[in-house]
């Protein structure tokens, strides 16, 4: 069973890293909203699914890379959490 | 006949005074709203001394406020600036400083964004916030109810006078103020009305933020014809399907873009013709749209008018391609075609003649188009917008474009590429030198090459070489948050490669060419 608070912690080390640092954005909550002031693009979005499909083994759809899905770092957690839960509910 | 921008809304206010002229972020004002916030916000610009040619700055996210502020200004006299609402605050307080604008319109957000030498620039910031929270040093909104909403002040202007400034990126590390007057964008405006017909029952997509020329299209097109133009949010254009989605239930008729949205939308909206039914015509322009997308999109788009729209900033939009579908499936490379109505295009050979079919040179256009040049740099002006010498008997400006094209057999330009180090990437002029002056300008760094790697979906990807002073002193993040302070975030190298010395070539200048094959064969992320 996947740990959500490990889960969250994987996702905000992602963000900083890969996406907040290389913006020049060392700090980042997790109501924060990355889809303004440009932290992140459109390629950025992509990396963030290719990311989180890898990493937590789920598979996200074209129709669920929203903005309600991906806005900030809570938002991209329950999206996580959710599709895992399925993905168990499915074996 | 209109020789003013905001002569465009005059005319569609009276004639559909209660139809819907712009809709932003779930709002929408009508022609006359439009026309009387407008008046009102010009009576307040000229009491805060806002005189003829006074550059005003707009500074916030887009939405209804920023048409009604881009009217506004023009009818108090001025000249707008849009600054993109995402620059580093480096880059903001330069344009503001170069521009000299004391006039600010913005809001608290955006306003704490801004350095305290800035500040002092400006002598006066107008707030968009609707709500009122008592930020004392600045004008709220709500003043604008005490002034005159049936007329805009008495200002004499003419079609030569600026009507807008737009900044692109500059190649020795600062952003240049490319200067549009009224009659600049009016010939781009008529040509457009007459060229897609636009009409009141068209609903045009405004995609590209407002400090991008594309932009210009989207908001006196639609004003010239009393049609509505929809506002789409940074936000909402990050994601395809949602994106989609709006097209559909806006029933978007025009729709104009950079290509790479289109790519995007391609690739993961799952379109259907269905979910573009209501398109009748899809602009695109500011980079190559690749031909497997072009026929990915004549296809999932069947009865839409294709266009790809050519043109620098400096010129707007000087030639145009209307896709021939019949002729899709064969062809090679999209052309960027012939000449708009009212402005000329020629190639000019390397001996200095203008190029004949099967002929390549650098595009030179002339005509009411052209714009003056750049605001307070001359010396880039001259180099730029130079005298017409095929003209002998009296003294005319042509613009240099830069791009090398060919003449084809079928009468169309086909762009060759750039005599000059700028690419495109997202639609964004970028000068591969702007970004290498901003790294440069760190203490730690030694060398500096930028390079632009060709992406099928956003144009270029741009990649960093660096060699430090000390080597192991400094991290590629450490330079990347560097360069975040001084350029935008789409000219921010997506990998910065550090290495002892950079390879040379035999005359001891930086070997771009093998930095570039090396990049390429780089795994991209």
């Amino acid at each position: 069973m996947i740990q959500t608070t490990e889960v969250k912690e994987q996702i905000r080390q992602y963000v900083l890293e890969e996406i907040a640092k290389t913006k020049g954005i060392n700090q980042i909550t997790d109501q924060e909203v990355l889809t303004k002031n440009g932290i992140i693009d459109s390629m950025g979005i992509f990396r963030l699914v290719s990311y989180l499909e890898d990493t937590f083994k789920i598979r996200v759809g074209d129709e669920e890379i929203t903005h309600d899905n991906l806005q900030c770092i809570d938002a991209i957690e329950r999206l996580v959490i959710s599709k895992s839960k399925k993905s168990l509910a499915g074996n | 006949m209109a020789y003013l921008l905001q002569q465009l809304l005059s005319k569609s206010a009276k004639k559909y005074p209660g139809k819907e002229a712009v809709w932003g972020r779930g709002r929408s004002i009508t022609y006359r709203e439009l026309d009387e916030r407008s008046n009102q916000l010009a009576h307040l610009l000229r009491k805060q001394g806002v005189s003829k040619g006074d550059r005003v700055g707009l500074f916030f996210p887009k939405c209804v406020e920023s048409v009604i502020s881009m009217l506004a200004v023009l009818k108090a006299g001025g000249v707008y600036v849009p600054v993109d609402p995402q620059a580093p605050a480096d880059r903001v307080g330069y344009i503001i400083g170069n521009c000299g604008i004391r006039v600010l319109i913005t809001d608290h957000e955006m306003r704490q964004l801004l350095s305290p030498k800035t500040l002092a620039i400006v002598d006066c910031c107008v707030s968009t916030d609707q709500a009122e929270n008592g930020h004392s040093s600045m004008i709220p909104w709500s003043q604008l109810a005490e002034f005159p909403a049936d007329h805009a002040p008495n200002v004499p202007s003419i079609e030569t006078d600026l009507a807008y400034i737009l900044y692109t990126s500059g190649s020795t590390g600062k952003p240049k103020g490319v200067m549009v007057t009224h009659r600049n964008a009016l010939t781009f405006v008529e040509w457009c009305a007459e060229e897609f017909q636009v009409h009141s029952q068209d609903r045009l997509s405004n995609h590209a933020p407002l400090h991008f020329d594309l932009s210009v299209f989207d908001v006196y097109n639609a004003l010239e014809a009393g049609a509505t133009v929809y506002l789409i949010t940074e936000e909402l254009s990050l994601f395809p399907t949602s994106l989609a989605a709006f097209i559909q239930e806006k029933e978007i008729t025009i729709w104009y873009s950079v290509p790479s949205a289109l790519t995007l939308l391609l690739l993961h909206a799952r379109l259907t013709p269905e979910k573009l039914g209501s398109i009748r015509t899809i602009l695109f322009a500011g980079e190559v749209l690749p031909m497997k997308y072009l026929r990915q999109l004549a296809e999932i788009a069947p009865k839409a008018d294709l266009y790809n729209l050519y043109g620098p900033t400096e010129t707007n939009v000087c030639t145009y391609y209307k896709v021939e579908r019949e002729r899709l499936a064969g062809m090679e490379k999209l052309p960027i075609g012939i000449a708009c109505a009212n402005t000329e295009a020629f190639a000019v050979t390397d001996d200095g003649r203008i190029a004949g079919v099967g002929e390549s040179g650098e595009l030179h256009v002339r005509g009411p188009a052209v714009t003056y040049g750049y605001w307070a740099d001359v010396e880039k002006t001259r180099k730029m917008v130079v005298p017409n010498h095929f003209q002998e008997n009296f003294e005319e400006k042509m613009y240099r474009t830069g791009d090398l094209v060919t003449l084809n057999e079928d009468g169309n330009f086909y762009f060759q590429g750039r005599r000059d180090s700028m690419i495109k990437s997202r639609g964004y002029r970028i000068e591969l030198g702007e970004i290498e002056s901003a790294l440069l300008s760190h203490p730690g760094v030694k060398e500096a090459a930028v390079l632009a790697i060709p992406d099928e979906v956003v144009g270029n990807r741009i990649r960093a070489v660096v060699s430090l002073n000390v080597p192991d002193s400094l991290k590629p993040l450490d330079l990347q948050q560097h360069c975040s302070a001084k350029v935008p975030k789409y000219m921010l190298p997506e990998l910065i490669e550090l290495c002892e010395e950079l390879p040379k070539t035999s005359t001891g200048k930086i070997d771009r060419d093998r930095l570039k094959e090396a990049a390429a064969a780089l795994p991209m992320a």
